[in-house]
């Protein structure tokens, strides 16, 4: 009897618990993540894996306002209203020991792309032999865009910290420590691997290009156009690497490939590109506004589309520059004194800025409340849903490396450079022909290189130039001392960060801020 | 939530099977669902008082701690309007350290047991250190931190961010107890590496029927301040910008204190008026037990509310609790509970915290005026905010009991947990600069276990008994959460996101045409199997040996490690018995050891599979961007940190070894017992050289080691029964805490502003030496080997600099000279209560006292910080309300130059750190028995105990702290003065017993 009572409750126990076999409980797949093993498997993780790369990159420039911070601010036009961490990098103070600083300081996550980059050249391979959608061409296409990314990121940085360590391959899952690479030889290599990538990557993605034609992953023209790496992306990024190692022989021949070639972006059902006027570089105009949207006209530059929910507070100049009337902010963080904007625009007629001689009034593209004492900069202004004013304070500008105006300025300073006077004056008008100014004469006794310059400063005012070319300038004019201290001494570079020191004893600080 | 209910409803299903089943003539198959039936089928039952509650006894005799030191007072406690568990054992137990870093009722609490096993650097970090709390032996699921993933702050968890143990209601518990023994603990298994917190509920028994009726009303009293307007504000910047400012700084003025005839800011500064306020705090419920031998039963029910005596915060609860227990058969007991609660919570308007959920900061040029008609202003609009925060909570359990053979004894047990929070909020665009803010969050956490068992005692002979178990278990948990936050909407009166409820549009689930919505989901799984035996032998009534051998597997662990198998001992020693018969001094005396192994389980799913790819490329201040050119990303865990191949589970090594007796007639009892913990083979999330691309990897080898001492001593001073007695309970607990090892083998390691190192403890702060200040350049010391000044980072420190110590002497104040300094916790607390009695009065106090931690002042710090923080416009410029205010305790600091690069006022240095010892006098009750009072007695009322008393809480700090309390700093050791004060409150309360 009891041994019977016994028996049917261990076959109850019994088959409680075979309900809940091992496996079953402890298999669980996690759902936030993907394992090494379920990736790298089909075509939605190359396409995971390449957006992957943008973003990362999109990050690296506009954590924190990087781009701004870093390429505005220092002996720039810009003052800072009351913080103190910017006028600290307005004044040249970057071993100021502010969180922001420290933050921008801090190479990772530049890395971080260059990681995701090498990563995705190496494995996205695997994938042409798991998944028959995904070609072969498809995915040298991708591994091209990713070269180029790879390459512009370790661009940006060298203008940044002067030599970084090279890596060229993931190391995935090795966390072995590198020491810095000489500048020459990092952009030795990122021009080699940009020359690779342009003889991959298409004009348009997903539309009728001559090299890559067909939709890309599903998608059409006007949904890749300003989101992806192009030929010509890739050009513009070779172009300003030749530029910044005074290599301007080099320059020329990309800014020309460049600008024969910005046909090509035009077509396939999608705003193409052409010298944009100034109410479509201001105000937000459909179609061609740089900062707005994504468009054609962003040649390298990384969007935030309001359709998508990707507005935000920080990563814009917005945060920085904008303020009541525009927004309810009261004041701005940082603006452009009055005095600056008058030695800048000095045409009368400059659509971009100008006081009439005759009624006073002056005009409001480039600047708001220019009456009062901090008159706000507002260039650049995608508040929302591209508003160029409203309550939301979340903003949508792209954040922007270059466009067409940028690259033939800089054609127009390679020509310059290299004595091609007539060419230069030629690229530099052309470059300013919509932006109402008198015409820079060939006859004329100025200097063009100061000219071309002086326009830079002003047509890209608040797009992250005005430091780097500085840089450029006295590297070739040399006739400021106190620069030439900077450039000599390694001054022009930012101090790495105390995390990056900590973390790698290889790394050795920039001796100047030592 | 369909899988959910469908649990739950099979479980409920089987309960009535298991009802139906029963073989009781007195109760039909209703006694599962109708609870009045029972109550008034009370005279049916032929209740049988001669034996005693078999069935209930035999439930506790299972019960798996008995006798345990560490229980606290339950009569005691049941006297004090506490609400949460962390505050019933508060100062209670030795070793168990609670603080409450808000008084905001309902607000999440932690609690630590004897030190911390993991540095404590951000909020996440508290959840993986806290202990398993059980009620009847269902293991209570807490919130996941998972959702901390895609906040930008942590301040508080989205949700309704409730303390989910304000659940719990002391009037229906028999016992709480805390496991620290390393046997008891490896029996209970992985889910106890933290220790373990065992609460018995008010059981079912036979008997008459029982009716107990409990009640508070009391006031929680409203706070004072010593408030203040623009004009002390002024009067604290001048010296400022006497010393130092440029004429920019001069023009750059903060706005709001430049016109000092404008009355918002340099008018009455009454504001207190409407912020602190006397509020209403009262409970009732109702128990009831009764029923037969074969079948009994218990019904509790309450409904409290509590109140904070600061911004209108409050939380109310009501709760229904089950219990039945059942014997079929006599070789089959059956019992089941079921509880079921619900909570409200009221939270604060805390701005700091609301735009912290917001995100979005509108401009805070101009901070809340100190004036009570502008404060009323504000008041009113927030009038219109929704701010509704729910909690549901479910959890029972069904066990069977098999009494195979006298000897063998067979018990499986089904227990579940589940638990909701729903949060809706809304913000007005008065509120926010023109734009309105709508988030909706449902999130659910489940558990669902089934544990068995098997005893057999064998008896060799007289002397030698073995005692044998073999047990397995299961438990599956799912935690999961929808969050949605909206904005810019088109109307204020529109306040919840309404979305595209049609499938077939393209639209489906979007917001329609209204707020710009951000969405978050997530859900995360873990499932843990467990094996173990144990063994018992007894030799007399002298010594007795134990031994427990488990295996466990959790999903959360890489495949090729995630069986870990643990072992434990003990050893007791009755010395009296082997020694001492004779002795009249010593009534008993005890010695034993005991040493155990136990695996400590991951939180998070993304140890067990290794390394992997995740959605995250957002960035400090932005850490959520969801898509680029709107599609979404797929990379490595640059940002949280790399996990390799070959992470294994940690685990935590005990040994205690205690001495305990009882002594002069059992008047004095006393224990020691001495702990040695390590937690081994911990992960840490290592910083990694930036060239990686990663923030950090994670890896094992971490250990940490609390050793120290609980004491508890107990001595009835007076004991007479007749007139006056007195009973005095001290307990102690002295905690040393050390980083033994760190992965791969380092001595050292900076993680952002913390260092950890071997041979410290890990609480430890690590900060700047401050030395005064530097009146004029000259004074800043020159290194004679290159003639360059003293700098702080590179940078030369000047006039109006601190004067750091380099303590390197290299010339640059680097890390290189921060010091370790100061504990984060305490070294020694505890609690001292004293009981006195005389004739039908009863008076008890408790004290309670945390002592040896530091804090670092970061009110303070910002405080005089002013012109970085107001001009940064992020989360730290927020000026509350109650920040016009000041004390007497408020403490001056050297006038430095707010302006210069250094950062003169920054957190990091010791210049804020602050002793922040206390000793606290938690409560006083006076109590009155009016069941031997004559009027009550005469009257023959036939009330078993009535009860009256009156119960003050919170009333008397002790402390040097300068800040309004040292209990309301935040984890990580910061004091920054945004927590709601801990009331004192006052009540009256009426027990009966019927």
């Amino acid at each position: 009897m009891k041994f019977n009572k016994f028996l049917l409750v261990l076959l109850a126990g019994f088959f409680t618990t075979i309900g809940f076999s091992c496996k079953k409980v402890l298999e669980v797949q996690p759902n936030s993540l993907a394992a090494e093993e379920n990736h790298w498997n089909n075509y939605e993780d190359a396409k995971g894996g390449l957006i992957g790369i943008y973003t990362l990159m999109r990050t690296a420039m506009v954590a924190d306002n990087t781009h701004w911070l870093m390429g505005d601010l220092r002996q720039g036009d810009f003052t800072s209203t009351n913080r103190s961490d910017l006028k600290a990098i307005i004044d040249g103070e970057l071993n100021a020991s502010y969180p922001v600083i420290q933050r921008v300081s801090n190479w990772k996550r530049f890395y971080s792309v260059i990681n995701a980059a090498s990563l995705f050249i190496e494995r996205s391979r695997e994938i042409v032999a798991s998944d028959p959608r995904y070609t072969p061409i498809n995915n040298q296409v991708d591994v091209a865009q990713a070269r180029a990314l790879r390459a512009f990121a370790y661009f940006y940085m060298v203008r940044i910290w002067g030599d970084v360590p090279l890596l060229i391959t993931s190391h995935d899952g090795d966390f072995n420590t590198h020491p810095r690479t000489s500048k020459d030889k990092v952009l030795a290599y990122a021009t080699s691997e940009l020359l690779l990538a342009t003889k991959v990557l298409p004009f348009r993605y997903g539309g009728n290009d001559p090299i890559f034609p067909g939709l890309y992953y599903g998608a059409n023209w006007p949904t890749w156009n300003g989101v992806l790496f192009t030929k010509l992306s890739a050009y513009a990024v070779l172009s300003h690497i030749a530029a910044w190692q005074g290599n301007y022989l080099d320059c020329e021949v990309y800014t020309k490939y460049f600008l024969d070639n910005i046909t090509s972006l035009n077509g396939d059902g999608s705003f193409g590109v052409k010298y944009i006027s100034v109410d479509e570089l201001t105000e937000n105009v459909n179609g061609y506004s740089p900062f707005a949207f994504k468009r054609a006209v962003q040649i390298v530059g990384f969007g935030f589309e309001y359709g998508n929910g990707e507005a935000t507070a920080n990563g814009h100049l917005e945060q920085l520059t904008l303020a009541a009337p525009l927004i309810l902010k009261a004041n701005p963080e940082i603006f452009i004194p009055k005095d600056t904007i008058r030695k800048a625009f000095t045409d009368v007629n400059d659509l971009r800025f100008s006081i009439d001689p005759l009624t006073k009034l002056y005009r409001k593209n480039y600047f708001t409340n220019y009456s009062s004492e901090q008159p706000i900069f507002s260039k650049i202004k995608c508040i929302g849903s591209a508003q160029i004013s409203g309550n939301f304070a979340l903003f949508t500008s792209a954040v922007l490396f270059t466009r067409y105006e940028e690259v033939t300025l800089l054609r127009a300073e390679a020509l310059a450079v290299l004595g091609q006077r007539d060419e230069a004056i030629s690229a530099l008008n052309r470059a300013s022909a919509l932006r109402g100014i008198k015409p820079f004469q060939s006859n004329s006794s100025s200097d063009v290189i100061e000219a071309i310059f002086a326009e830079r400063r002003r047509e890209l005012m608040g797009e992250g130039w005005r430091w780097y070319d500085l840089v450029r300038l006295n590297r070739i004019k040399k006739n400021n001392p106190a620069f030439n201290t900077l450039l000599a001494n390694g001054g022009i570079y930012w101090p790495v960060s105390r995390d990056i020191l900590s973390a790698n004893p290889s790394i050795k600080q920039n001796p100047y801020w030592n | 939530m369909g899988k959910n209910f469908t649990k739950i409803f099979c479980f409920l299903l089987f309960f009535a099977f298991a009802a139906k089943a029963n073989s009781n003539k007195h109760v039909d198959s209703k006694i599962a669902f109708n609870v009045n039936l029972l109550m008034f089928q009370q005279d049916s039952i032929q209740a049988d008082t001669s034996i005693k509650d078999s069935i209930g006894r035999s439930i506790r005799e299972r019960a798996r701690f008995k006798g345990n030191r560490d229980s606290i007072k339950v009569s005691t406690a049941r006297n004090l309007p506490n609400l949460s568990l962390q505050q019933m054992i508060k100062g209670n137990v030795s070793g168990l350290y609670v603080q409450e870093t808000s008084g905001e009722p309902g607000s999440e609490q932690s609690m630590i047991i004897q030190g911390s096993s993991t540095p404590i650097f951000t909020k996440k970090d508290i959840y993986n250190m806290q202990p398993a709390v059980y009620v009847n032996g269902v293991y209570l699921v807490q919130e996941h931190p998972f959702a901390y993933e895609v906040q930008k702050y942590d301040y508080n968890r989205i949700g309704p961010a409730t303390n989910l143990l304000a659940n719990v209601d002391i009037d229906n518990i028999a016992s709480i107890e805390v496991i620290k023994d390393p046997v008891s603990l490896a029996k209970l298994g992985p889910n106890a590496a933290n220790g373990a917190i065992w609460i018995t509920t008010k059981a079912a028994k036979s008997g008459l029927r029982e009716i107990s009726f409990n009640s508070y009303f009391g006031m929680v009293q409203a706070g004072g301040a010593n408030t203040v307007n623009g004009v002390f504000e002024n009067k604290f910047r001048q010296p400022f910008y006497q010393k130092y400012a440029s004429q920019a700084n001069l023009n750059n003025y903060a706005s709001y204190l430049r016109d000092s005839t404008n009355l918002d800011y340099f008018g009455k500064s009454n504001w207190s008026d409407l912020y602190y306020q006397n509020a209403p705090i009262f409970t009732a419920n109702l128990g009831i037990t009764g029923g037969s031998e074969k079948a009994n039963f218990r019904f509790f029910g309450s409904g409290t509310k509590n109140a904070g005596n600061a911004d209108e915060t409050s939380l109310t609860k009501y709760n229904a609790f089950f219990n039945i227990n059942m014997m079929p058969f006599k070789w089959l007991t059956v019992s089941s509970f079921l509880n079921a609660s619900r909570m409200d919570r009221d939270r604060n308007k805390n701005l700091r915290d609301r735009y912290a959920e917001v995100r979005y900061l509108p401009d805070f040029v101009n901070p809340l005026s100190p004036n009570k008609d502008n404060y009323q202003l504000f008041l009113n609009e927030y009038s219109k905010v929704v701010d509704d925060n729910r909690n549901n909570l479910l959890n029972g359990s069904l066990s069977l009991n098999f009494k195979l053979t006298p000897k063998l004894n067979f018990n499986t047990a089904v227990v579940f947990d589940y638990n909701e929070g729903i949060r809706d909020a809304f913000f007005p665009t008065t509120l926010m600069d023109g734009i309105n803010f709508v988030s909706g969050y449902f999130g659910y956490n489940q558990r669902f276990g089934l544990n068995n068992q098997l005893n057999y005692q064998y008896d060799l002979n007289k002397d030698n008994v073995f005692d044998f178990e073999v047990g397995q278990s299961v438990q599956g948990d799912t935690y999961k959460y929808n969050y949605a936050r909206g904005y810019d909407g088109n109307s204020d009166f529109i306040k919840i996101n309404v979305v595209e409820g049609n499938s077939n549009d393209d639209d489906y689930l979007n917001a329609i045409n209204n707020f710009y919505l951000f969405r978050y989901t997530d859900r995360t799984r873990n499932g843990m199997m467990s094996f173990y035996g144990s063994a018992k032998y007894s030799y007399k009534n002298l010594l007795s040996f134990g031994a427990i051998i488990r295996r466990d597997g959790s999903s959360n662990g890489q495949p090729d490690s995630r069986w870990i198998t643990t072992p434990a001992f003990s050893a007791d020693w009755n010395l009296k018995n082997q020694f001492l018969t004779k002795n009249k001094f010593f009534n008993q005396l005890n010695i034993g050891a005991s040493w155990s192994r136990v695996a400590k389980i991951f939180l998070e799913d993304r140890f067990g599979a290794g390394p992997q790819y995740r959605s995250e490329y957002g960035w400090y201040e932005e850490p959520t961007i969801p898509t680029f050119g709107g599609f979404q990303g797929i990379t490595r865990p640059y940002n949280t940190g790399w996990v390799g191949y070959g992470v294994s589970l940690p685990y935590a090594d005990r040994l205690n070894i205690s001495a305990s007796s009882t002594m002069l007639n059992n008047r004095i009892s006393t224990s020691v017992t001495l702990y040695n913990r390590t937690n081994k083979n911990q992960l840490l999330n290592i910083p990694v050289s930036g060239e990686s691309g990663y923030t950090s990897i994670y890896k094992n080898g971490m250990e940490i080691n609390n050793m120290g001492v609980d004491f508890d001593f107990t001595a009835t001073i007076i004991p007479n029964e007749k007139a006056l007695s007195w009973t005095s309970g001290l307990n102690l607990n002295y905690n040393k805490n050390e980083l033994k090892a760190l992965p791969d083998g380092l001595s050292e390691l900076v993680i952002g502003d913390n260092k950890l190192k071997v041979g410290k403890s890990s609480g430890s702060y690590w900060l700047y030496t401050n030395n005064g200040i530097y009146n004029s350049d000259s004074e800043v010391p020159t290194n004679p080997s290159n003639g360059q000044k003293l700098a702080f980072n590179g940078l030369t420190l000047k006039a109006g600099d601190p004067r750091w110590v380099d303590y390197n002497g290299d010339y640059n104040i680097t890390d290189a000279d921060k010091q370790f300094t100061g504990d984060r916790l305490p070294k020694l607390i505890g609690g001292w209560m004293n009981d006195f009695k005389y004739k039908n009065f009863e008076l008890n106090f408790h004290l309670f006292f945390a002592l040896g931690q530091k804090a670092i002042n970061q009110f303070d710090a910002s405080r005089y910080d002013f012109a970085n923080r107001e001009s940064a416009n992020d989360i730290n410029s927020i000026k509350e309300v109650t920040t016009w205010q000041t004390s007497d305790k408020i403490k001056t600091y050297p006038i430095y130059n707010v302006w210069s690069n250094v950062i003169p006022y920054r957190a990091d240095q010791d210049l804020f750190l602050e002793n922040a010892s206390y000793v606290k006098l938690r409560s006083v009750t006076l109590g009155y028995d009016l069941t031997k009072s004559k009027f009550i007695s005469n009257a023959k009322l036939g009330f078993r105990r009535a009860y009256l008393y009156l119960t003050g809480s919170n009333l008397l700090t002790i402390t040097n702290f300068s800040g309004t309390d040292p209990e309301l700093i935040n984890y990580t050791g910061y004091y920054n003065g945004t927590s709601l004060p801990i009331a004192r409150t006052y009540t009256i309360g009426l027990k009966l017993d019927l």
